[in-house]
């Protein structure tokens, strides 16, 4: 099992959520990746979609502004 | 292999972190009881998609949603609000303690505040799911007008979120083609949304239509319109296409236990109490008339101080009222009412007559019913009596002292023989 950060600190949507989808393309069952996300408006739609896509999803808010959204791969 | 989830208990679980939950949070915080609040993406709920708040009392400076709930969030954590951000996958609200489970853990409650909001309504348009969120179709004019700067869009709805989003997203789109599906003229929104949106020339409507399909290769290229009344297709080319077509609740994980309307609505009463005892509802999810950030923030209040008696009620009935070591008598009385008042005077006589073999209660309902409606009594006054912890017997209205010194009489000796 791997755990990969991907840094989108500074970035506006719909960049964090690209970039998540690509790199979950590469991953394998199991996996976990984390985004680190500092806009708001990767929070409304990330983890929606991630859960959409049928992940196990889990958000921290490491600062006030700044999250981590943890999404297992599970298919 | 699954993990094991991690337990915790709390006195409150609050689902939804909207302005209804967030201020339950902030009543029950305030209340000292162990609050947790569940929010499955951004704290702030729906009010975050707005980008004008102009009637939220308080802010005359039309601030966004987000700067609105996140001094909510804010003053929900100086209560001592513990916050987790992930999506409940299921609950089990019917026992005494309520069971929420996430993907990790698993959470009991005494009580359960729902206040899960509701989500977007989509067409349902052929091809939208190819084309949701990040592949052309969005929800959030906030979110992603930046991203829409010289661009032409599509914007679906004649509501007020529909009109007020639509005017934001001219400031950066060059063009905003609404399709409206009344006639022409009318439109859902508030009356000076409507006039404003008519005079603003990159605002265009094509009226009497709705989505028949949405097109593209990787991207939404195209919305194909249809006109409800002549049936004639209209191709509108655009970079974006955003939906403002109403909501529907956020009830799929409760609605085998909780009373719902027919479409989807938790029903409560006034105090925000749902069918079932200590599970409460607040904010837009409720059936309601208004929904607005301020009719929320009035729900999540009630919510919060209403799960803050009934927790007080269920330890009071549970180890007072029907406490095991002595027989019980509970006198359930109006305190507005001449009658019951009167006979708390021979309540008392019998208190000292019976002291160290029978346990006395006295419970005023003018405030709460609440005990009451637990021993099923709904005429006042009333008299339960108790034996190790089970109700023996009711008596509704006053009784003859002699008759009430009788029946403990024989219940004590009762109790002796059984101790002995």
């Amino acid at each position: 099992m791997q755990e990969i950060v991907i840094d989108c600190l500074g970035e506006a949507c719909p960049v964090p959520l690209v970039k998540a989808q690509n790199k979950l393309k590469e991953m394998n069952i199991g996996d976990i990746l984390i985004c680190q996300i500092d806009h708001s408006c990767a929070m409304k739609n990330l983890p929606e979609w991630a859960r959409t896509d049928g992940h196990n999803v889990e958000v921290d808010e490491v600062d006030d502004g700044e999250w981590e959204v943890v999404i297992e791969k599970v298919k | 292999m699954p993990r094991e989830k991690k337990v915790e208990h709390y006195d409150v679980v609050i689902i939804g972190g909207g302005a209804a939950g967030l201020t339950a949070g902030i009543y029950a915080g305030r209340a000292r009881l162990k609050t947790l609040l569940i929010e499955k993406a951004l704290v702030g709920g729906l009010a975050t998609y707005t980008n004008e708040i102009e009637n939220y009392p308080g802010f005359p400076n039309t601030p966004k949603g987000e700067e609105i709930t996140n001094l909510m969030k804010e003053q929900a954590k100086k209560m001592g609000v513990t916050f987790k951000l992930t999506d409940v996958k299921s609950v089990d609200l019917l026992g005494d303690e309520k069971v929420v489970e996430t993907f990790r853990n698993k959470y009991i409650a005494k009580s359960v505040i729902l206040a899960t909001g509701s989500k977007n309504r989509i067409t349902n348009a052929e091809n939208e799911e190819k084309f949701l969120f990040d592949k052309g179709i969005s929800f959030c004019a906030t979110c992603d007008a930046a991203a829409n700067t010289d661009k032409t869009v599509v914007v679906i709805g004649s509501g007020d979120a529909a009109i007020e989003e639509g005017m934001f997203l001219t400031k950066f789109a060059k063009k905003v083609i609404v399709s409206v599906m009344h006639h022409e003229g009318k439109m859902d929104c508030n009356e000076i949304a409507k006039e404003a949106a008519l005079k603003n020339p990159k605002m265009e409507f094509i009226w009497d239509t709705t989505v028949a399909r949405f097109e593209g290769d990787d991207y939404l290229e195209k919305v194909v319109l249809k006109n409800i009344k002549t049936g004639e297709e209209i191709p509108v080319p655009c970079d974006n296409c955003f939906e403002f077509i109403g909501y529907i609740p956020n009830t799929d994980i409760i609605k085998d236990q909780v009373r719902l309307t027919g479409h989807g609505y938790i029903i409560t009463n006034e105090k925000m109490e749902s069918n079932i005892p200590g599970v409460f509802a607040a904010g837009d999810v409720r059936d309601k008339w208004l929904r607005q950030v301020s009719t929320a923030v009035g729900d999540g209040a009630i919510a919060g101080y209403a799960a803050e008696k009934y927790i007080a009620e269920s330890e009071i009935f549970h180890e007072v009222i029907m406490q095991k070591e002595k027989p019980g008598l509970t006198f359930i009385y109006n305190a507005v009412d001449a009658g019951s008042r009167e006979f708390l005077l021979e309540i008392e006589k019998i208190q000292n007559h019976f002291e160290g073999r029978v346990i006395v209660n006295r419970v005023d309902i003018y405030k709460s019913s609440g005990i009451a409606d637990r021993l099923n009594v709904s005429a006042f006054p009333a008299l339960v009596l108790t034996r190790q912890g089970k109700v023996i017997e009711r008596i509704i209205g006053t009784i003859d002292s002699k008759k009430l010194n009788d029946k403990l009489d024989k219940i004590c000796a009762e109790c002796h023989e059984f101790n002995s």
